[in-house]
């Protein structure tokens, strides 16, 4: 016996702790939401491309994209154009679209438009870049005052980071002397940037131009940012204050010196961003982007199904939940049911007419069977035949009260379906042995304690939190059978038992 | 909340077993599942105990299929009154008990008149399964009506009176005598409404009972008390009892018992499952004695010794006889 328990034990750890780690699993590394309340921002991006092509001359227009390998995962990525080819390719870390006609004219509108979220991406790869890189050729004048900007930097800096951020505070003090000839008059980012990465390019540190765009609902243009490699991380500073980190609503359109978009065969190119945000249901969304993704874990969970199969599931994955009710309220309570799962199939039905009218319908057909089946006891009829009248008679009833409801403008008393019949042809059996045997008392107790238990478990079998969590982690059932299977050898007394044995502790 | 919880601490205390305990330490642990049948089929029970030559009412035949149920005159034959039982039945339901014979009718003991078509309509439901545990096809079984001692005429209300001992790995527990009352329609079951009144296993005197689970001392339809009756031939009950477990070789179960005013102490029937309502009829805790059973088994097999039934008898008149009776 003892080793028997031991093994039990074991056996409930392992289930339980599987079912914890592997929903814990779930919730934490692979993120996906914990209620279907739960949404995500959604973002669309659109950029709009303008530019007045040229008559007679082939267009070709070429215009960075996200590359997307951050931390962010496309949803949806489309290219509008009339009459344009468009091809994307990689090059260097970016991704570049490029859309070509042999002729057009006039004013040239293209869309670029993107959806995107910051969830359900897979593990971030390994990030690569230069750590050295050659001078850049200065002469004269703006050597020397490199050089003199150079020193004190080298005095206030530790390593990679803080000189950078050091370098690019230097360079938009404008009022330093080294600095003013140095911008040539020209105090724009773009400048600054430029004297920045002639800085450092002197003392051997590479710098990239970062090109990125702000999640915000409005209208802009993309935000240039400085990046560094320090052999392990890219580190991303505000060209205007040397702040290191890039915050977490900028998405990287590009990186490099060139321009946004590159036109062949027409002029006046213009881009301009706009962008919206929307709220999505998280698992929706965590449905979507799981396929622009390869982390695929939702391939194999319930969600991996038809949608016609995923509605029966989210009814059967509950059916362990509307169990266990019935084997504490039986175990642990000590109520009396008809049979031991006829009150999960009651509650089941009751999805179907809802609790309320369900009870009403339930006791009704109830009653007036147990009348026929009492009437059909004189009959001294076999089983089997006795069996038929009764489904054949609740058939019928059923039929009546639908079709009464239905001219009294009831709609409720349609929703009996074929389930149902035979569940209440077989609780009219049932009862009516109870009654027989046992006498009406008994049956009665029975027939509430079925009401009782089929009631909560139908509460419990339809909150939609509950389903969706069930449906979504099913490994939570593994810790319902550690339970059930812990209920096994539970020995102690039922509620009912500390009423049952009242008389031992009058005296 | 918290008197519920202390009337559990005080339950416990007493050593009162719950259904969950019994199932888990006592019907789960010392009967096989294989060995049910033996109890379960009446029939087989039946044979088991002639081959072991335990005494048992005598059989008059077995009806088994619809055909079969035309044979009943036969089976019936001379006999003026019979029992017609469900084999695999449970709780007494679908048991007819025929008293006599009335002008070509049947009587019932509770003086109903059944016809010959009514009791063929009894058979076909019980070979239908409508009696059986899991509603399965069953047999019907026909046999000698026992008559009751007329010791138990005033403590007892129509039908049998019976005598249930409960017996673990072949030492006796515990032991109740089971009497009808009006409202169990001459039926020995307690859930049906009969008493159950607690036996001294030393002496086979009678205590306080137990109906609907309260404590009662006198009989609801006669008024006569229950306690201090003097069971005859109680020693007989008992080895009886402790020979069931041979007879079955499941280790936790209820034998029940009847006195035939002529064949003496009879085996009526075997219950791997008794009920837990002896308790309140012995105002004494099962677990109580249980443990000290189970402690004695433990001793005895580290002598390795292997206890006759008359030892095994011995020794639970001894560790549980003797009651002192306390005034309700």
């Amino acid at each position: 016996m003892r080793s028997l328990n031991l093994h039990l034990k074991v056996l409930i750890t392992l289930l339980v702790s599987l079912g914890v780690l592997i929903t814990a699993y779930q919730i934490f590394i692979l993120g996906i939401p914990v209620t279907e309340d739960e949404t995500d921002d959604l973002w669309n991006i659109d950029a709009k491309v303008e530019f007045q092509a040229s008559p007679s001359v082939p267009v070709k227009m070429q215009m960075f994209v996200p590359p997307l390998n951050q931390d962010y995962v496309s949803l949806n990525e489309s290219f509008i154009s009339n009459n344009y080819g468009v091809s994307v390719n990689r090059a260097e870390g970016n991704r570049k679209v490029t859309w070509s006609a042999r002729r057009a004219s006039g004013k040239q509108t293209l869309y670029y438009r993107l959806v995107l979220t910051k969830r359900y991406s897979g593990e971030k790869p390994k990030e690569k870049g230069p750590i050295f890189r050659d001078s850049l050729p200065v002469e004269g004048a703006e050597k020397i005052a490199a050089e003199a900007l150079l020193a004190p930097i080298r005095q206030h800096s530790a390593d990679v980071e803080t000189f950078v951020s050091e370098t690019i505070k230097r360079v938009n003090n404008e009022k330093d002397d080294n600095v003013k000839l140095l911008l040539g008059g020209d105090s724009s980012v773009g400048n600054k940037a430029k004297i920045a990465d002639l800085l450092l390019s002197i003392a051997h540190v590479p710098l990239q131009r970062v090109h990125t765009v702000r999640l915000a609902s409005e209208q802009q243009t993309p935000e240039l940012w400085l990046r560094t490699f320090n052999g392990e991380n890219w580190l991303y500073f505000n060209p205007e204050t040397g702040e290191q980190g890039l915050p977490n609503d900028r998405v990287i359109w590009w990186t490099g010196d060139e321009p946004l978009v590159n036109l062949d065969g027409g002029k006046k190119a213009q881009v301009t961003f706009s962008l919206n945000n929307s709220e999505m249901n998280a698992i929706h969304l965590a449905k979507l982007s799981d396929a622009n993704t390869s982390a695929g874990f939702l391939e194999y969970s319930l969600y991996g199904l038809p949608l016609q199969t995923q509605q029966t599931y989210q009814i059967m994955i509950m059916i362990p939940i509307g169990v266990l009710v019935i084997l504490i309220l039986r175990n642990l309570g000590g109520l009396q049911t008809l049979g031991t799962f006829t009150p999960v199939l009651i509650a089941l039905a009751f999805r179907e007419t809802q609790l309320g009218f369900g009870i009403a319908l339930f006791t009704l057909i109830t009653a007036l069977g147990l009348s026929l089946r009492s009437y059909l006891e004189h009959l001294k009829l076999q089983m089997l035949p006795r069996l038929s009248v009764v489904l054949t008679f609740v058939v019928v009833l059923i039929a009546v009260i639908s079709l009464f409801s239905h001219k009294l403008g009831l709609e409720r008393g349609l929703s009996v379906a074929l389930f149902p019949m035979v569940i209440l042809t077989m609780t009219i059996e049932r009862l009516s042995i109870t009654w027989e045997e046992r006498g009406g008392n008994h049956a009665f107790k029975v027939a509430v304690g079925t009401i009782i238990a089929a009631s909560l478990a139908h509460a419990l079998m339809s909150i939609p939190e509950l389903t969706y969590f069930v449906f979504t982690f099913p490994a939570v059932l593994l810790i319902l059978v550690g339970f059930m299977l812990a209920m096994g050898r539970y020995r102690g007394y039922r509620l009912t038992e500390l009423f049952r044995f009242k008389a031992f502790l009058k005296d | 909340m918290i008197g519920l919880w202390k009337r559990w601490k005080d339950l416990n205390a007493k050593g009162i077993m719950g259904i969950n305990r019994r199932n888990a330490d006592f019907v789960l642990k010392y009967n096989k599942r294989h060995l049910y049948p033996i109890v379960d089929d009446k029939i087989i029970t039946k044979q088991r105990a002639i081959e072991a030559g335990i005494h048992v009412p005598e059989m008059y035949g077995v009806i088994s299929t619809e055909k079969e149920i035309e044979k009943l005159d036969s089976i019936i034959g001379e006999h003026n009154d019979f029992v017609i039982k469900p084999a695999q039945g449970a709780g007494g339901d679908g048991i007819l008990v025929i008293a006599d014979r009335f002008e070509g009718r049947y009587k019932t003991v509770s003086g109903k008149i059944v016809s010959h078509d009514e009791i063929e309509y009894q058979l076909s439901s019980i070979l239908t399964g409508l009696y059986s545990l899991g509603g399965h096809r069953d047999r019907a079984l026909i046999e000698y009506r026992v008559k009751p001692d007329p010791i138990f005429k005033s403590i007892s209300y129509e039908g049998v009176p019976d005598i249930r001992i409960i017996v673990l790995m072949g030492y006796p527990v515990m032991a109740m005598l089971r009497l009808p009352t009006r409202q169990s329609n001459g039926k020995a079951n307690l859930h049906q409404g009969a008493i159950g009144v607690g036996v001294d296993l030393a002496t086979g005197i009678t205590l306080k009972g137990t109906w609907l689970n309260n404590k009662i001392s006198k009989h609801p339809d006669t008024a006569n008390a229950v306690d201090g009756v003097q069971l005859p031939n109680w020693d007989g009950f008992m080895k009886l009892a402790a020979g069931c477990y041979e007879l079955c070789g499941l280790g936790y179960i209820g034998v029940d018992m009847v006195l035939d005013q002529d064949k003496g102490p009879l085996i009526l029937e075997l219950n791997a499952r008794p009920g837990l309502n002896i308790q309140i009829a012995n105002d004494c805790g099962l677990a109580l004695r249980t443990n000290a059973i189970e402690a004695h088994i433990a001793e005895m097999q580290k002598k390795g010794i292997q206890e006759t039934p008359e030892e095994r008898v011995r020794f639970s008149q001894q560790a549980f006889g003797h009651v002192v009776t306390s005034e309700v």
